[in-house]
């Protein structure tokens, strides 16, 4: 293979990097609807990845619902519309921060360690130690992560978002004496199924995106112990920017859809 | 290692299981609250304007959530098609002559409709009915009729600024008075002197009520005034007596005034001579003199008289007389003297 330069070396291997991705991005739809699924490792990752994660995540949306619904009260009560605060606040979370907040989360915690792991396994030749033993580490390593993770953090998206509703409510209730009827038929009022798809859709797409860019950048590692350091740290920064290029894009489709 | 990996996969399922479980339950909520789940009729409502009405604002009977806007369409020019979904737990409550208006949930909330009205004689709505509506004025209509209440406003307090400015320049008569010193003085004094008229009309007026008081004392000759005919009558018995007599005097005074002319013009008859007749007047002067004279001598004679003894005897007998007479005289000259006193 020739090292010949097209444009820049920099634009070379930036364009190179996007073209792997993307064919390991297709051979990971190829091994996953081939053969035998790996359950086993399929819940261990599960396991790992959605319950592991849990007490982060729902302390985190627990804080994040409280602490919006605390930094919104005075902007509505300025206008004496604090008994909206239920709508607003639960809007909030369920379009977008409830997911925004878990893929982040678990893009650092998850993201991180499935780059790790598999870079140190790939510095450590135990992926090739696994196809000289007959298994496919594709399937066995990338597909069962890349599903758990899409499978989990959904799971741990709707957990968030009850914990932060719940926090919501903490909040209304010690200010303004909402009961918890009221909160929740107030917060349910101004949703829509709409808003609960979209934000379905985005917590599959930021969990898919988290384990298909840790997995790719610890199953491509290189140069030792610095290449685990590397794609561990790789596989958050892109998950994290991607994730955001998520967010702009299926908030306009949804936004399509609701006018 | 197996315990650990059954006790793993329980505890994802667990995990799986209460994770789906919290979808359902937000699905079924937001299902249950859009009435996505209620059986309902279709009815709908045509309007020339739904002020940004979309599909699945809610639809509110006397103030109840009773179903949500399904569809909207163009129908026409101007005449747009609002399909509404009631649930059909609701329908018995709204009737066919019930109307329907677009209105907003709070003062700046989502756009509802609001089914109002209707009577009990009319039977309840059906599957497919059309509701009237009503036109509502719209949030840019309230707006214009305020940007005109805020032009007027605007009039009236540049109006008022005026007035102040030249209040406070001393201008007009409510600049002066607050301004200029001399009509300050002017009015304090013209207020003391008020008062003091005041006092003294409180005076005057408890002194009215003593004289009323004593108006309205009975047996007092202004109560009677007041209050007894008799008196009236005999007022007007000797008022109507003092006329006559002042008739009367009034001849009287017309016949002296006729005698005064006569002798005044007429200084021949014994009268006029007299008191016009200078010749005539120092005759009667002269024989009033020689009367004088006479009865001095007269006087003289007769003290003359009563020295004589002829008639020296006749006295002596008559002032005995008159001696006897004299006690009684007295006490009947005092009785009239006490009598003119009286």
């Amino acid at each position: 293979m020739s090292k010949e330069k097209v444009f820049t070396k920099s634009l070379d291997s930036s364009f190179l990097a996007v073209y792997n991705g993307y064919m390991f991005f297709l051979r990971f739809f190829r091994e996953a609807f081939r053969g035998r699924m790996e359950f086993q490792e399929l819940v261990k990752q599960c396991y790992a990845i959605g319950y592991k994660a849990l007490l982060l995540i729902s302390l985190t949306g627990f804080i994040t619902g409280m602490v919006f619904t605390k930094q919104s009260r005075p902007s509505l009560a300025e206008f004496g519309a604090t008994s909206w605060l239920p709508s607003l606040v639960s809007i909030a979370i369920v379009r977008a921060l409830a997911a925004l907040v878990t893929a982040l989360i678990c893009s650092g915690k998850v993201g991180s360690s499935i780059g790790a792991e598999l870079g140190s396994m790939r510095v450590t030749e135990q992926i090739d130690a696994m196809e000289v033993s007959a298994v496919n580490p594709f399937k066995f390593l990338v597909v069962t992560r890349v599903l758990a993770s899409t499978i989990t953090i959904p799971i741990l998206m709707f957990y968030c978002t009850l914990v932060a509703l719940l926090g919501a409510f903490l909040n209304v209730t010690l200010n303004e004496g909402t009961s918890f009827i009221a909160f929740f038929e107030n917060a349910f009022e101004q949703i829509t199924f709409l808003d609960i798809g979209t934000s379905l859709v985005k917590a599959v797409a930021y969990g898919f995106t988290i384990g298909i860019v840790g997995c790719y950048q610890g199953y491509n590692a290189i140069k030792g112990t610095e290449g685990v350091g590397k794609a561990a740290n790789a596989s958050v920064v892109i998950s994290m920017f991607l994730i955001f290029i998520e967010e702009v894009i299926i908030v306009q489709v949804s936004n399509y859809f609701r006018i | 290692m197996e315990t650990s990996t059954r006790k793993r996969s329980i505890t994802v399922g667990l995990f799986v299981v209460v994770g789906i479980l919290i979808f359902v339950v937000g699905i079924l909520t937001i299902g249950s609250m859009k009435k996505v789940f209620a059986t309902s009729i279709s009815v709908k409502s045509i309007f020339h304007d739904v002020n940004g009405l979309k599909p699945g604002n809610n639809v509110w009977y006397s103030g109840v959530k009773i179903g949500t806007v399904k569809k909207i369409r163009f129908l026409d020019n101007e005449q747009v098609e609002v399909m509404l979904n009631i649930e059909e737990k609701s329908q018995e409550f709204v009737r066919k002559n019930a109307k329907a208006k677009i209105s907003t949930d709070g003062l700046i909330g989502n756009k509802i409709i609001v089914i109002y009205g209707g009577t009990q004689k009319v039977p309840a709505i059906e599957d497919g009915d059309q509701l009237a509506v009503e036109k509502i004025e719209s949030t840019e209509e309230m707006l214009a009729v305020l940007s005109e209440n805020n032009k007027n406003l605007l009039g009236i307090t540049s109006a008022f600024k005026t007035i102040s400015k030249n209040i406070l320049e001393g201008k007009g008569t409510v600049g002066m008075l607050l301004n200029d010193e001399r009509l300050y003085n002017d009015v304090d004094q013209t207020l003391a002197a008020l008062k003091k008229a005041s006092v003294n009309a409180q005076v005057m007026t408890a002194s009215l009520s003593g004289f009323t008081a004593k108006l309205n004392e009975k047996g007092g000759l202004a109560n009677d005034f007041a209050t007894d005919t008799v008196i009236m009558r005999d007022i007007r018995a000797t008022v109507g007596r003092l006329n006559e007599t002042v008739s009367s005097a009034n001849v009287m005074v017309n016949n002296l005034k006729t005698t005064t002319e006569s002798l005044n013009s007429n200084k021949t008859s014994p009268l006029g001579v007299l008191l016009h007749d200078e010749k005539t007047a120092s005759n009667l002067k002269g024989t009033l003199q020689n009367l004088e004279s006479s009865t001095e001598k007269l006087d003289e004679n007769m003290e003359a008289l009563r020295s004589n003894f002829l008639f020296r005897r006749y006295f002596k007998k008559k002032a005995k007389e008159d001696a006897k007479q004299s006690p009684a005289t007295e006490s009947a000259v005092n009785e009239s003297v006490k009598d003119t006193i009286k």
